[in-house]
């Protein structure tokens, strides 16, 4: 007892000491002599246990793969990367806790962001306040930009109204008479799931396409009879679904029952979870489904990430790891391109560069607007021959668009 | 205007849908009539049976309804001891409000369990007819559901030839209408209600597999069903199966109708005004009542 109290007291003085030194070596080092050895420390909080404890921990391999790649070349700035990981709980006041702790006492070269809106947004706010460059991968909600932020920069492709761009393009680009006429929308009442769907259904109205069901259902819906006959009834050429995995799935298997067969399907959340199949008794043929990330995308950077992720972690990376990922890059961006990462005037000269230029990662190049908000769209996968494979844009496409899509 | 088909559809969706709310909520009135219990750990037991429905299946490959055989004497069994060794022990005069925080943890309890022994995964029976349907003028009628109801049917058939036909039945009602009258008369109420209450579980174990059938099942789901099921049981009397069962088919129809015009957040609000409702004109409920005296 009293000897891990000994440790303790032992282990905090170093720290201190440790803290000290690196406050001091940052201050002699802000006016642009970068001689020093010292690594480049990054904070960071995670929700590791909580709600989104599964998210939370995808998030973090994500930015573990990146120190490792990044470490390996010979580090940033020729200094080695050191992630300082804090748990938030998945706690909106923890979070808010972790990084003044981190940038205020600990001191820390730079942030990145938490996973969730519900973390991003908190968060953000204290990196605002001290004037730190705030890339985040998890806050793809619209709110998001609505605080007025001008350090934050959400590091993946598209927001979630901008999900199905792709598609609305291809849509509009058919013959008027051979496209989709009639649409049917359902979907959840979350920002997220909500934004993806009404994303699409503004830009296909914008262009001529005939919504006839429009249909909103609370998060706890169990029952998807009622929504189903609606839109079977209205024998909509095309089905939206605004959807996460459980409403998803039920609202499909609703439709079968009731025999409706549209010529094209899109959901935004369920078709890419491994359940999906088995669970809509693997009628999965032609379905759409808006995807960030893929391990098979042909970007420089991605070989290589999927190549040394999967010999660090021994599987294939998934969006949550590629979005922490991406994260590290434009902040690595950024940092060689500016020459320096530490606090004070260098995270001005960070934020400015990012704001005015174009990163290139492993899910394509980004670029943002004012407001941090990525100038992208997601990619469109489809179920293919028991297989998802991405269908649109073209220059990253594996197979084509199949229309209409069988019978399910 | 909603098309005449759409509306037929709906009809039936709704009587579908009605009949499995009355099934769910046969239990929940039982407990209350017999001994004043509020029962919230009733739907957590909904969905523990739908897990051993989904784990038999996905484990032994036989039909979901089979795991009845197993279930449905488990459950009453396990009523009859949670009513012995549970419930008697509360006292009389508070019984009502300890039993709602006594099966609050129950339903806690059951969650957790679940979710240790089965993840908090979403969870769906995959069964070969499961997207099936039979065509009637022009609707459809999912297979699934016409089971779930044919379920309905036969459970509270049962249970009301049971209550009307048979010497325990006018025993378990002798006990619901005056528990010291029966006593009187030689009525062994405890072993009654101890009964009672294991009848109730088995129509869990009964609506769980029903449920299992067309639901996606994960361990927090039985939050979202206590809130309906409490208005059904309160809008038809508490302790009135009959009563139960008629606020359940008109509850379930008006959601499917009111769906069309109203979309899916407001229909399902129609619970809670019936609730509001009742309680304020008719606290002994609208199909209850003098008629659950006489059951």
């Amino acid at each position: 007892m009293r000897s891990s109290l000994r440790r303790t007291r032992w282990a905090t003085a170093l720290a201190a000491t440790t803290i000290l030194a690196l406050g001091a070596c940052s201050d002699d080092g802000g006016d642009g002599g970068q001689a020093s050895d010292d690594p480049i420390v990054v904070g960071i909080s995670l929700p590791l246990t909580g709600d989104f404890s599964e998210p939370g921990k995808g998030v973090q391999e994500g930015y573990e793969a990146w120190a490792k790649i990044t470490n390996d070349k010979g580090g940033l700035l020729g200094r080695q990367i050191e992630l300082k990981i804090l748990d938030d709980q998945s706690n909106a006041d923890r979070v808010v806790a972790d990084y003044e702790q981190l940038i205020g006492s600990d001191k820390v070269d730079l942030v990145v962001g938490p996973f969730s809106t519900r973390l991003v947004v908190p968060s953000a706010r204290v990196a605002e306040e001290y004037g730190m460059l705030f890339v985040e991968p998890a806050g793809a909600a619209k709110e998001v930009f609505e605080q007025g932020f001008k350090n934050l920069f959400y590091a993946a492709p598209a927001v979630a109204n901008d999900h199905y761009n792709h598609l609305a393009e291809y849509l509009i680009a058919m013959p008027p008479d051979k496209r989709p006429q009639t649409v049917a929308y359902a979907a959840m009442d979350d920002p997220f799931a909500q934004g993806t769907a009404y994303g699409l259904k503004a830009k296909l109205e914008a262009a001529g396409f005939k919504t006839v069901v429009d249909e909103v259902y609370p998060p706890n819906t169990t029952d998807f009879g009622s929504i189903a006959a609606k839109i079977a009834a209205s024998k909509a050429d095309m089905l939206v679904g605004g959807s996460q995995y459980q409403d998803g799935v039920n609202l499909i298997v609703a439709l079968q029952q009731l025999a409706y067969q549209p010529k094209l399907a899109a959901f935004s959340g369920a078709p890419t979870n491994p359940e999906f199949a088995k669970a809509i008794g693997n009628k999965t043929e032609g379905v759409l489904s808006p995807t960030g990330y893929t391990p098979g995308a042909p970007y420089e950077s991605n070989k290589e990430f999927v190549e040394k992720f999967k010999a660090q972690f021994g599987k294939e990376p998934e969006e949550d790891q590629a979005n922490a990922y991406t994260t590290g890059q434009v902040v690595a961006a950024a940092v060689t391109a500016a020459g320096c990462a530490e606090q004070g005037d260098c995270q001005k000269k960070l934020v400015d560069w990012v704001h005015a230029n174009k990163v290139e990662t492993v899910v394509g190049p980004l670029s943002w607007d004012a407001a941090g908000k990525p100038q992208g769209a997601h990619m469109i996968q489809q179920w293919l021959g028991g297989s998802i494979k991405i269908v649109l844009p073209e220059p990253v496409k594996e197979a084509d668009l199949l229309y209409p899509k069988p019978a399910w | 205007m909603p098309s005449g088909g759409l509306v037929f559809q709906s009809v039936i969706l709704g009587l579908l849908l009605g009949g499995l709310y009355a099934l769910l909520a046969a239990g929940l009135t039982l407990y209350f009539g017999i001994m004043r219990v509020v029962m919230i750990a009733h739907s957590a037991f909904l969905i523990l049976a739908a897990y051993l429905a989904w784990w038999s299946h996905e484990r032994l490959g036989t039909d979901p309804l089979l795991s009845m055989i197993v279930t449905v004497p488990l459950f009453f069994g396990a009523g009859v001891l949670f009513q012995r060794l549970l419930l008697s022990r509360l006292r009389p005069i508070t019984l009502t409000m300890m039993s709602v925080l006594l099966t609050f943890a129950v339903a806690l309890i059951i969650e957790g369990l679940l979710g240790y022994a089965f993840t908090g995964t979403q969870r769906r029976i995959q069964l070969s007819y499961g997207s099936a349907s039979i065509g009637l003028f022009g609707a459809r009628i999912a297979v699934v559901k016409l089971i779930a109801f044919g379920l309905a049917v036969v459970a509270l058939g049962g249970l009301y030839l049971l209550m009307k036909r048979t010497t325990f039945g006018w025993a378990l009602r002798a006990t619901i209408q005056h528990g010291d009258a029966a006593r009187l008369v030689g009525i062994d109420t405890d072993r009654v209600a101890g009964y009672g209450f294991g009848l109730g579980l088995a129509t869990a174990a009964v609506g769980g597999t029903a449920l299992s059938l067309d639901t996606t099942i994960y361990p927090s789901l039985h939050w979202h069903w206590i809130g309906p099921l409490m208005a059904i049981i309160v809008v038809g009397g508490l302790g009135s199966v009959p009563g139960a069962a008629a606020a359940a088919v008109l509850l379930g129809l008006m959601q499917s109708l009111l769906q069309i015009p109203m979309g899916t957040t407001w229909a399902q609000t129609i619970f809670y005004l019936a609730l509001f409702a009742t309680l304020a004109f008719r606290p002994q409920g609208f199909f209850g009542g003098r008629l659950a005296q006489r059951f």
